[in-house]
């Protein structure tokens, strides 16, 4: 015992992390099989892994039944998955292209950046989910809402993201491209704004994220196909199973999101932290 | 600079200062500055000082006599509040690839190899790659970075930094370079090695250098001029013409210099120039 106990404390992080894995697993496994917990609030792991296997395949309605029905909700739960990750990719890639070039904006015009700043400020702190019934009211209650949505929940931190890159470069890196001939233009292009990117990026990860959260709360009306509105509609069928199932497949998708941003940061800005 | 585009006082004066060998003349320039509390402060006052060609001027002076900012505005980072820069027939209202800037610290961009960082200026003034790669080449050659040329400059130590933005300002070929305290932050071995390159590169390339320390030592070794600076406001003190024979090529230049007899004057009396404000004040 002594011993084991050693081999986790020494061991690689990769051990000490499957190790918590399998722990949390054995815990869950456990309650249920004792019958301590209504499965109705807390389903057996093994109920979960079924949930998530039949969302993903097709089968006879019931036992025997000639009708054969597939996913749920009339999709696959990875459809869904992937039209929660549209939105996405849709509603950040117009927040990232309006962000940079507000933030651009506001960056060089000071007047313009004392008038408009305090409105960004003020969209960023305000929720998401406070202004989706506006939105309704504006764009109805398909996708351009949820768009919508998504790109007012991740232009703000892109903005500011980038407003803060650009008045941190700095001045003697600014001045240098000025004295070895570059016009103004040219020194934004090739020296200002690859100086802001580490900042930039930092703002995409932060809007990512974001953008993650409403996508899901988004989809609470008429967000079928979507993931945030089928983990929301299995909740309130009883489906405990296939909302943990959900949860997890949100969960992990979010993780991945990030990990790509983080990694297409390291491509694009592989000097950060060795100057 | 096109001399069609100047106007026909420019290039009468752009003559003459040729003539009278003038690289850079700075004519009764003041700068003031309004604090945060609105009080105004002097920070140069009354400066007048021709640059000749092929001069290799360092300003000494304590910290806040100006110095830099003097640099900034013969640089065009800066506007005087009174007086006037003039560089080849021309008033100074921005910076310019004719007036090349060495920091202290090398802003060199992390995101290109120390060669791209040498091609910059050029690129940004449209040479063609191939004459780029030729000149980038040699420069590489003459600071001793030609092994290093593809590495990035987070790679490299302070002394190669420093070097490599050597290279990349002589690569755009300006008439005036500007230097503020370049070797300050490099250890006493690598300051003596690049002392000596630079008065090697400035030999051979006939540059006109205005170069910032706070060492006398360094001003004495580099110099063929000092200019001493006092504070409160920045105004010229002193300007010393140095006269010690030098030879970069000989491994014991610096022990030389330092042996020759004019050598403790110079210092002595620089040095006195620089702390005599203190009884002043």
């Amino acid at each position: 015992m002594k011993r084991l106990l050693a081999t986790i404390r020494k061991g690689s992080r990769t051990i000490q992390a499957l190790l918590s894995l399998v722990l949390l697993l054995v815990l869950w496994w456990g309650t249920t099989a004792a019958g301590l917990i209504n499965p109705l609030y807390l389903p057996s792991p093994q109920s979960v892994w079924s949930a998530f296997v039949e969302a993903n395949s097709c089968r006879p309605q019931s036992p025997g039944s000639s009708r054969i029905i597939c996913g749920e909700q009339q999709y696959f739960l990875w459809q869904h998955l992937v039209v929660s990750l549209e939105r996405i990719g849709i509603g950040m890639l117009l927040a990232i292209i309006v962000g940079m070039l507000v933030g651009f904006l506001l960056a060089e015009v000071e007047w313009l950046n004392r008038i408009v700043l305090p409105y960004i400020n003020f969209i960023r702190a305000l929720p998401p989910l406070g202004y989706i019934g506006l939105l309704i009211v504006w764009f109805g209650i398909g996708d351009t809402t949820k768009i919508w949505l998504l790109f007012l929940a991740a232009f703000p931190p892109i903005v500011l993201a980038t407003l803060e890159g650009i008045q941190g470069v700095n001045k003697d890196r600014a001045n240098s491209a000025l004295s070895l001939g570059a016009s103004r233009f040219k020194a934004f292009l090739f020296v200002i704004f690859p100086s802001a990117l580490p900042s930039i990026m930092n703002g995409i990860r932060l809007a990512v994220g974001f953008a993650w959260t409403t996508v899901v709360a988004a989809e609470l009306n008429n967000g079928i196909p979507g993931i945030g509105a089928l983990a929301y509609l299995s909740g309130t069928e009883l489906n405990t199973s296939l909302t943990i199932a959900c949860i997890f497949v949100i969960g992990i998708a979010a993780l991945l999101l990030d990990g790509l941003i983080v990694l297409i940061t390291k491509l694009v800005t592989p000097w950060v932290g060795k100057d | 600079m096109n001399a069609n585009d100047m106007t026909w006082s420019e290039l009468t004066e752009k003559q003459t200062m040729a003539a009278q060998g003038i690289a850079v003349d700075i004519r009764g320039v003041n700068k003031r500055y309004t604090t945060q509390e609105n009080a105004e402060v002097t920070a140069l006052h009354d400066i007048n000082l021709q640059i000749k060609e092929h001069d290799f001027i360092c300003v000494v002076g304590r910290s806040g006599c100006g110095k830099t900012t003097l640099l900034n505005m013969l640089a065009g980072f800066e506007k005087p509040s009174d007086g006037e820069i003039v560089a080849q027939g021309r008033k100074v209202d921005g910076p310019s690839p004719r007036r090349g800037v060495v920091f202290q610290k090398p802003p060199l961009y992390p995101w290109l190899t120390v060669r791209k960082n040498v091609e910059f200026g050029m690129r940004m003034q449209g040479v063609k790659p191939a004459e780029r790669a030729q000149i980038a080449e040699h420069y590489l050659e003459l600071v001793g970075l030609k092994d290093a040329a593809e590495r990035r400059p987070y790679e490299l130590s302070g002394g190669m930094q420093q070097r490599a933005q050597i290279a990349r300002v002589l690569a755009t070929d300006p008439d005036v370079i500007l230097m503020d305290e370049p070797y300050g932050a490099l250890d006493a071995l690598t300051r003596e090695h690049l002392q000596n390159e630079l008065l090697r590169i400035w030999e051979e390339k006939k540059k006109t250098v205005f170069f910032i320390t706070h060492s006398v030592d360094e001003a004495i070794f580099l110099a063929t001029r000092v200019i001493v600076m006092s504070a409160h406001p920045g105004t010229i003190k002193m300007d010393i013409p140095i006269n010690i024979p030098c030879n970069p090529d000989d491994p014991d230049n610096m022990e030389k210099m330092r042996a020759h007899p004019d050598f403790a004057r110079l210092r002595e009396q620089i040095t006195t120039a620089i702390y005599e404000q203190d009884d002043q004040e």
